[in-house]
């Protein structure tokens, strides 16, 4: 196993710090808005940092590279998840018990029914579109950037993008979202 | 990328979305402790799949050594019947362990190695007398088989030589009598002066 040195950690941290809201809100997505679990991934990928196991070559962007490492270390959790719910590995003892998405403090959009709602929209997109709108809105990446970090094409990415978008427009149509917005019609005002 | 209407509208979503999340964030100092703690931590000890592709190994192991064993033990009777009776070794005569010591065993009175030994060391000298008279009588088996086909093939006579036989064979195996042949013809010769 390679050792980073002390300099590279700290490195690493400063840089690591400047992203780590943005980590732990791409974490959130890639399982599922599971709160424990996305702790334990960004866990993950931190031990992963600082054993070497995953090194950063600056052949993207610290962004682009460190949410890769991210999804594939989701990916890779839920396969373990769901193995361990088979039993066909023992559990780990030292999962962490930090916190819960009723134990912390919930915040008001989640708590209030657009938020619900729209949650619950995004809970129905394929994982790879979800992914997409994820990187795209909230993490104000492009989709060049959203393709690097999925590990797809452009092209791909772009697809995912719009079915995405149109599939989430259709949920939320459904749903009756009122959040000042109706879907249906172009242009609304006093939303934006 | 310029977002369009809708596009605006997903987004503010999804800002309300992170705006809720960020205060949710655990603290990176939390984590990064949590990590490095992680990484100092030994490593599981037992592992159930590794386990079981071990115990499955040595189990093919074990199975692949009893069924060698078994195999070559069956292979090698085989073996010896297979070899001429040249190369077969003498039977040996068994070796007896001698029970008596060559005085008649009186009534009531035991034979001195008798009287020596335990019951144990009894029974193990009978099994071994047993084991030894078994394969005198093995070998000697093996050595009339052995003799038996050596005698087979020694008289084996090819099935077509039959068709060798002919019944002129008297006069083309055997040789012209010239000298006699020659005199009988004088005989019918006008005697010549000499």
């Amino acid at each position: 196993m390679k050792q980073i040195d002390p300099m590279d950690i700290a490195e690493l941290k400063a840089e690591l710090e400047a992203l780590h809201s943005a980590s732990f809100g791409w974490a959130l997505s890639c399982c599922r808005r599971d709160r424990a679990e996305a702790e334990d991934v960004l866990q993950t990928v931190y031990l992963k940092i600082l054993e070497g196991k995953a090194r950063f070559r600056g052949e993207a962007a610290f962004k682009t590279w460190l949410f890769a490492v991210i999804r594939k270390t989701a990916a890779g959790e839920y396969r373990r998840r769901l193995l361990r719910s088979l039993k066909l590995i023992p559990g780990r003892e030292d999962a962490s018990d930090s916190s819960s998405p009723e134990a912390g403090p919930v915040a008001t959009f989640e708590r209030s029914e657009v938020g619900i709602r729209f949650q619950t929209a995004l809970k129905t997109l394929p994982a790879r579109q979800r992914e997409a709108l994820h990187l795209v809105f909230y993490e104000d990446l492009s989709l060049r950037e959203a393709a690097d970090v999925m590990g797809v094409s452009i092209g791909s990415a772009r697809q995912h993008y719009e079915r995405g978008k149109k599939r989430l427009r259709e949920t939320l149509d459904r749903a009756d979202v009122a959040y000042g917005i109706n879907w249906r019609r172009k242009e609304n005002a006093d939303a934006v | 990328m310029e977002l369009t209407g809708e596009e605006k509208k997903m987004q503010m979503l999804f800002s309300e979305l992170r705006l809720a999340d960020e205060q949710t964030v655990p603290s990176l100092s939390a984590t990064w402790n949590r990590a490095q703690a992680r990484r100092f931590r030994p490593r599981r000890a037992f592992n159930f799949s590794f386990a079981a592709a071990t115990a499955l190994l040595i189990c093919a192991l074990a199975s692949l050594a009893w069924w060698s064993t078994h195999w070559q033990r069956a292979q090698q009777p085989i073996a010896v019947a297979g070899t001429p009776s040249g190369i077969l070794p003498t039977p040996k005569a068994p070796e007896v362990t001698p029970l008596y010591n060559g005085t008649p065993p009186s009534k009531g009175t035991k034979s001195e190695p008798t009287k020596r030994s335990s019951s144990g060391h009894r029974f193990e000298v009978r099994a071994k007398l047993r084991a030894d008279k078994l394969s005198a009588q093995q070998e000697a088996n093996l050595l009339a088989a052995a003799q038996k086909q050596a005698a087979a093939i020694s008289g084996w006579q090819s099935p077509t030589s039959t068709l060798m036989n002919s019944a002129n064979d008297d006069l083309l195996k055997s040789l012209p009598k010239l000298n006699e042949s020659t005199n009988e013809l004088k005989s019918f010769l006008p005697s010549t002066p000499k």
